[in-house]
């Protein structure tokens, strides 16, 4: 038991000491195509983290300049470009956004570098109502995520 | 591209402007009948004195001339470090873009 303790410790160790390495540029549409294809935000968030069990805590996620209805449902006036604010304080290797409204799911996909403050604002465009949602990959190995469903009173993937 | 960056506190805000028509697969098929003709924004990084800053894979879903606000630990930038900008679009295209910090 203490040999296999101490081998798990080494193999940690030996992870994190390679981690540092591995901030630079990566082009997550030549490294994982098929996100970017995926059609439901589930095989989009499958087909970039291998699994879509996420904890729904950590990461703040604000659509900006929109109304908020009764409840948590929050109306985008323009669909064309609708300001999404998120942030996390989690120690992050990766941010991903997603949303279901389009007719492929993912937004966009962040690396997290060394100087990053991993707070983020994007506009983004929904043609009809659904939700977005924002994952962070911590340097845990754990996902975090944080959802917000928008309505959306003009499309914004109409011509 | 626009490149406006602040250092405040330690933290240097960036934001930026892409003029870019960031046209999706459906827009294309409607106007031309071709979805192939879809271009928009693949890749966007910054960096700052070598160092990277910035790195996102992007896909059509971000607005027209999409507006991108990030910010980074200012401990080893200083005011007039240059924040230098690149995009890469699906046709290939690149633009640039820099702004010093402030």
């Amino acid at each position: 038991m203490q040999r296999r303790q101490f081998l798990s410790l080494t193999v940690g160790a030996l992870a994190l000491a390679v981690a540092p390495a591995s901030v630079r540029a990566e082009d997550y549409r030549k490294l994982k195509p098929a996100v970017w294809s995926a059609h439901k935000m589930d095989m989009a968030i499958k087909a970039m983290y291998g699994t879509t069990a996420t904890i729904e805590e950590g990461v703040k996620l604000k659509a900006a300049n929109v109304a908020f209805d009764s409840g948590k449902m929050a109306t985008a006036a323009n669909g064309g470009a609708i300001p999404l604010d998120f942030s996390t304080k989690i120690p992050a290797k990766t941010i991903a956004v997603f949303q279901d409204a389009n007719p492929e799911a993912a937004v966009c996909v962040y690396t997290v570098g060394k100087y990053d403050m991993t707070t983020y604002s994007i506009k983004i465009k929904m043609g009809n109502p659904g939700s977005v949602k924002v994952i962070v990959e911590g340097q845990d190995g754990k996902l975090y995520s944080a959802t917000q469903k928008l309505n959306v009173a003009k499309g914004g993937c109409e011509g | 591209m626009k490149v406006k960056a602040k250092l405040k506190k330690g933290v240097v805000k960036v934001k930026a402007m892409a003029k870019h028509n960031m046209i999706t697969y459906n827009q294309a098929e409607k106007k031309t009948g071709n979805k192939d003709d879809a271009n928009f924004i693949t890749h966007v990084s910054a960096t700052c004195n070598g160092e990277t800053v910035l790195d996102m894979s992007t896909s059509q879903f971000l607005s027209k001339n999409p507006i991108l606000k990030f910010q980074f630990k200012g401990e080893i930038f200083k005011k007039g470090d240059k924040v230098l900008m690149t995009w890469v679009d699906r046709k290939g295209k690149t633009g640039k873009g820099k702004g010093k910090i402030k």
